[in-house]
């Protein structure tokens, strides 16, 4: 039913209109139009390499075609798949340990909590920066612990593949668990303390309880915060372009460091934004699964 | 079904003291109620009890066993809380039948318990639903069942009323006395509602900052006050008291209004230091009941119809007393007229400690 039906009076109805128009109007500019501009443009054969008077060729579906034959494409595709996949679960474990540290009745509380937002407030590319150095095969703080620890050999974290990886996925991982932490917070805040004591009388012991009341009464905000987190995973750029640069070779390169060669560095924006809407169809997937998820269980 | 006792328990938060020396017994099968103003302790109490809250000082009896140090889980009672504290996610089946699960009970015995309860407490049709579906009686159902079903030795109600509006208060309050009167068991029932207390209650503990002012039966704590405060929080209305003298062997309120004493409770006012007069609404009387009943004049100050009855608050001697009169009253206010009052039913009081004179 068309909500503005509820107005009788047509004077009422163009008054209700007009008073949504301005929201309207600013969410198709800034979300509507650029998403639509996205698709537009992957139809086109699209390089802002070919100097001047070269124009957009519509090219139909033939970038989708191109782009599901793109082995670069998968390989970026599946390095942001396992990213997600690692972090996500990762920053859900650790956040949720921290939150329920810094839910523990402390004396004073702030600082536990100042150091929870620690790691959320720093830009992305600053932690970027800083793990690159801890990680570094001469100067970093990891070998140098590892060496202490008495391993000899220092391993070259950022120069192999795997060990990259790793790194990066830790540093996501460190990064992101103070969101996750606190939404979770905010979640374990709003259990009423009598449930606890419900569950003591009914004979619930603490690890009982945790899964019993603590699990399913945060399952609405966890469920929030994986859509934010799985979300910004799949986007996922900052981190492993400031440590790695998506090498060695492009192992760690991730679809929108793809996106972002492509675009910015190629100027091919037509192919570029053919991958961005596959990147945009996954995330709408995901987010999907977790919504469907969630109006399941509620 | 066990009986509790409560030996000098103390309750300490630092430095400061919410109860000290505090002891008290409730017999199998007892319905006992700790009534109190906000902040008294009565539900710092029950929560020792239920291993809740930490005990400071003293020990906690269950069945004849010091329960000081065993944990909530291992004291067998059930504790129905104000806000029902059912589990939002789980189904009513599922709320009630959790601590049975808990302790491992066979599916088919958790089927027949919790069928029965759910038949005792008519909500066989709720079952499947969750929490939020619900209304705030079957709620508070709910969280009966959910203490029924576990069969304890002592049932915990920590004001379970408070949350229900006056009509499903008074259904609820009928229901929680027909199901102790069914089941028998050993209830402590938390409430700052006396009314409540009176109607439930095979003892009363009336209590005030951390102290028991009176242990007793309804009928005693309305009949036989130990205190004042205790005259004061019962009854609705309550006690009405004044300050008073003794003259000539009779209880003097001003403006020539005066009781004669019984000579056994006059040689007891006279040893106290300062004295206050205390009459039940209902002990205020139109007409002479019995041969001793003192007359005293009024002046009609308030008039209160409730249908049933009329409340009528009157200025006799200095002081204003409320009398329970019968609906039929039609004296306007500001009239004068003599009323009567019995004065075997007189309250005098310790003016000092409070303390009832008898």
């Amino acid at each position: 039913m068309n909500r503005l039906d509820r107005f009788t009076d047509p004077n009422e109805k163009l008054l209700a209109a007009l008073m949504l128009a301005p929201a309207f109007m600013l969410l198709a500019l800034i979300v509507v139009y650029p998403i639509g501009k996205l698709i537009w443009n992957s139809f086109f054969d699209l390089r802002l390499s070919g100097g001047a008077g070269t124009a957009a060729a519509f090219v139909g579906l033939r970038n989708y075609a191109d782009v599901l034959q793109d082995k670069d494409f998968w390989n970026a595709t599946r390095n942001t798949v396992l990213i997600t996949l690692i972090t996500v679960p990762g920053s859900l474990v650790v956040g949720l340990g921290l939150a329920l540290l810094s839910n523990l009745p402390f004396r004073r509380r702030w600082p536990v909590r100042l150091a929870l937002l620690l790691p959320w407030a720093l830009p992305l590319s600053f932690v970027g920066l800083i793990f690159a150095w801890f990680f570094h095969t001469d100067f970093g703080v990891v070998n140098d612990v590892l060496r202490r620890g008495g391993q000899a050999e220092s391993r070259m974290w950022l120069l192999s593949p795997n060990l990259a990886f790793a790194a990066i996925c830790a540093t996501v991982i460190w990064k992101t668990s103070s969101f996750m932490a606190l939404m979770l917070l905010a979640g374990l805040q709003m259990i009423p303390p009598s449930l606890y004591e419900a569950a003591e009388v009914d004979g619930a012991s603490r690890w009982q309880q945790f899964w019993q009341v603590t699990i399913p009464m945060l399952m609405p905000s966890i469920v929030v915060a994986l859509i934010f987190r799985t979300i910004a995973a799949l986007q996922t750029f900052d981190i492993p372009y400031t440590m790695t640069k998506g090498g060695p070779g492009n192992s760690t390169q991730t679809l929108a460091m793809l996106i972002h060669n492509t675009t910015i560095d190629y100027l091919d924006v037509g192919y570029g934004s053919t991958m961005a809407v596959c990147m945009f169809v996954l995330s709408l997937c995901v987010t999907a699964l977790y919504l469907r998820r969630m109006g399941r269980e509620q | 079904m066990a009986n509790v006792e409560l030996r000098n328990v103390a309750k300490r938060y630092g430095a400061v003291s919410v109860i000290e020396d505090f002891s008290l017994e409730i017999r199998h099968g007892e319905f006992v109620v700790f009534v109190g103003p906000s902040g008294c302790g009565k539900s710092t109490l029950l929560r020792m009890i239920a291993g809740l809250e930490e005990i400071s000082g003293g020990e906690v009896l269950i069945d004849g066993q010091v329960v000081n140090d065993r944990p909530p889980r291992s004291r067998d009672i059930a504790m129905v809380f104000q806000d029902y504290a059912l589990y939002p996610h789980k189904n009513l089946y599922d709320n009630m039948a959790f601590g049975l699960r808990l302790r491992r009970t066979p599916e088919a015995e958790i089927k027949q318990r919790v069928g029965d309860a759910a038949e005792l407490l008519k909500i066989s049709h709720l079952l499947g639903r969750k929490p939020r579906e619900l209304s705030g009686g079957q709620r508070q159902r709910v969280a009966i069942g959910r203490a029924i079903v576990r069969q304890p030795k002592v049932f915990l109600f920590d004001e379970p009323l408070s949350n229900l509006d006056a009509q499903l208060r008074n259904e609820m309050r009928a229901e929680i006395k027909r199901l102790h009167q069914r089941l028998g068991a050993t209830i402590i029932y938390v409430t700052h509602d006396q009314t409540e207390a009176m109607t439930l209650a095979d003892r009363i503990a009336v209590l005030s900052a951390g102290e028991k002012m009176q242990y007793d039966t309804p009928d005693g704590i309305y009949n036989r006050p130990a205190a004042t405060f205790v005259a004061g929080f019962t009854g609705a209305p309550p006690m009405g008291m004044s300050a008073c003298t003794l003259s000539d062997g009779d209880v003097d309120l001003g403006g020539g209004a005066r009781i004669r004493l019984a000579p056994a409770l006059l040689d007891r006012a006279r040893a106290s230091t300062g004295l206050k007069f205390g009459v039940r609404p209902e002990s205020i009387t139109l007409g002479p009941v019995g041969a001793d009943d003192a007359q005293l004049a009024a002046t009609v100050a308030l008039l209160e119809p409730l249908g049933s009855e009329t409340l009528v608050t009157l200025q006799i001697g200095a002081s204003e007393f409320v009398a329970r009169l019968p609906a039929t009253f039609r004296q306007p206010v500001g009239a004068a007229l003599n009323v009567y009052i019995d004065p075997a039913r007189i309250h005098l009081f310790d003016g000092a400690s409070g303390v009832a004179l008898r």
